[in-house]
């Protein structure tokens, strides 16, 4: 189990890194791509909903120390998305390649709003402007691209894949 | 009963979570622990900057690449533009160099509120901000080199923004065109008309308020910091450039939008003004 945190925490440096190195300057129209939120997504698809609660949390928190925006924000919308795509993820009987990406980027945009108006009910009204759909767009799409990797890297980090008790779909299997 | 046990422990793990994130959102809200936040903000950057900095010399062509291969039309424009635009402007330094002396003499004389003799940290862009929905840039020197928060930022002859975090090698500019910044301007001369500039997002024009329907102004006039008592900018700082201006009938105030003295987009160098407003 530490060698698995161990892992999980390397990953998540890792992936800070290259968000705030390389994909900070990926822009379309002066939106890029999210990592750290993808980070969360694919713990839920690997670990199910708990790791991607928790995983999910470790990044946004991690996210949250170099961003601008209140802090604990990215941590919460992060939770709830890693948590959420980890209780989708758990009820499938037979999941197929394809829905690694598409599930990334539904959990993308359903990230990025959510963020935006979490935000928003704590004095940052100005994250719910026009420039939100493009900004949703980007993250998503980039996100769908990345998805394979980053869900392979962090199945890496959690080799034991999710708890067995893991959702509803234990009981369809 | 043991798999509906089971099944809730996911929910007693979110609930948790979502309850430690939600104290800290609300920590910061309040301004409570922001001591606490700032210094983990701090060293979490100080830790990561050497990594940073040697991944971004390694790492920056990859970016770039990607960053010319979505860019390349708009790129060989600027190219274009900006050597046209260098031609011009090797004319006009000769013809300003008259013009500095004299305003230089002007100036001691009246003993105005200025730039020249102020002190300046030389700082470098090295990225952009890391979140979509703020507009900031990060530079490569903090209060080890004299930067502090609230200090104004210049480039190129113009106002880019404020510091508004700095660890000891790292500081974080809010730029003007950032939806929360507002910039209080002056136009029309040294005792002129007064308005505020607010930014409207990254690559957008400011948005000009509180200019009175009874006032003069037309698009090409330069509208400069207005450096009042506990303004957050000294006087005289270029801040943009008047592209449009629109008058509605029974309008309250002028619609005017604002272009940055300085492209924002393209800034490498910019200096950090070593001031602080008076009060």
């Amino acid at each position: 189990m530490f060698g698995s945190r161990l892992r999980l925490f390397l990953v998540i440096v890792a992936l800070l890194v290259v968000q705030t190195t390389i994909l900070v300057g990926v822009r379309v129209h002066g939106a890029h791509p999210d990592a750290m939120l993808l980070l969360g997504i694919s713990a839920g698809m690997v670990g199910g909903s708990k790791r991607g609660a928790a995983v999910g949390f470790a990044a946004g928190i991690a996210a949250d120390l170099f961003l601008d925006t209140p802090f604990g924000l990215s941590a919460l919308t992060y939770t709830i998305v890693g948590f959420a795509v980890g209780s989708v993820q758990s009820s499938l009987i037979r999941p197929s390649w394809w829905l690694t990406p598409l599930t990334a980027g539904l959990a993308s945009a359903v990230g990025v709003v959510l963020y935006a108006v979490v935000g928003a009910t704590v004095g940052q009204s100005q994250m719910l402007h026009d420039n939100l759909a493009f900004i949703t767009i980007v993250v998503s799409v980039a996100n769908m691209v990345l998805a394979i990797p980053v869900t392979r890297l962090v199945a890496w980090a959690m080799p034991e894949g999710p708890p067995a008790y893991a959702g509803a779909g234990t009981a369809l299997r | 009963m043991a798999v509906s046990r089971r099944s809730a422990r996911p929910r007693y793990t979110l609930l948790l979570l979502i309850l430690a994130s939600a104290t800290v959102l609300t920590l910061n809200y309040r301004g409570h622990a922001q001591g606490i936040i700032s210094g983990a903000k701090s060293g979490a950057r100080d830790v990561l900057a050497p990594v940073q900095s040697a991944l971004g010399a390694v790492l920056r062509p990859v970016g770039n690449f990607f960053e010319g291969a979505l860019h390349y039309g708009s790129l060989q424009q600027e190219n274009a533009r900006l050597e046209a635009q260098n031609q011009a402007l090797r004319s006009q330094a000769q013809g300003a160099q008259a013009a500095e002396r004299e305003n230089q003499s002007l100036r001691k004389v009246l003993n105005l509120p200025y730039l020249s003799g102020m002190a300046t940290v030389a700082a470098e862009v090295i990225s952009t901000s890391p979140s979509n929905f703020t507009d900031t840039v990060v530079l490569d020197k903090g209060r080890g080199a004299g930067v502090d928060v609230g200090m104004p930022v210049v480039s190129g002859g113009g106002l880019i923004g404020r510091v508004i975090e700095a660890s000891r090698d790292r500081s974080t500019v809010l730029l003007i065109t950032d939806p929360t910044s507002n910039v209080g301007v002056r136009f029309g001369g040294t005792q002129g008309n007064l308005a505020v500039a607010a930014g409207q997002g990254a690559n957008q024009p400011l948005r000009v308020d509180f200019v009175d329907p009874h006032t003069k102004v037309s698009k090409g006039v330069v509208m400069t910091t207005s450096g009042l008592q506990d303004a957050r900018f000294p006087a005289d700082i270029p801040v943009g450039t008047v592209r449009a201006a629109h008058l509605r009938s029974s309008a309250l105030q002028w619609d005017i939008t604002l272009a940055p003295s300085v492209d924002l987009a393209q800034m490498q160098f910019v200096d950090v003004l070593e001031w602080a407003p008076s009060s």
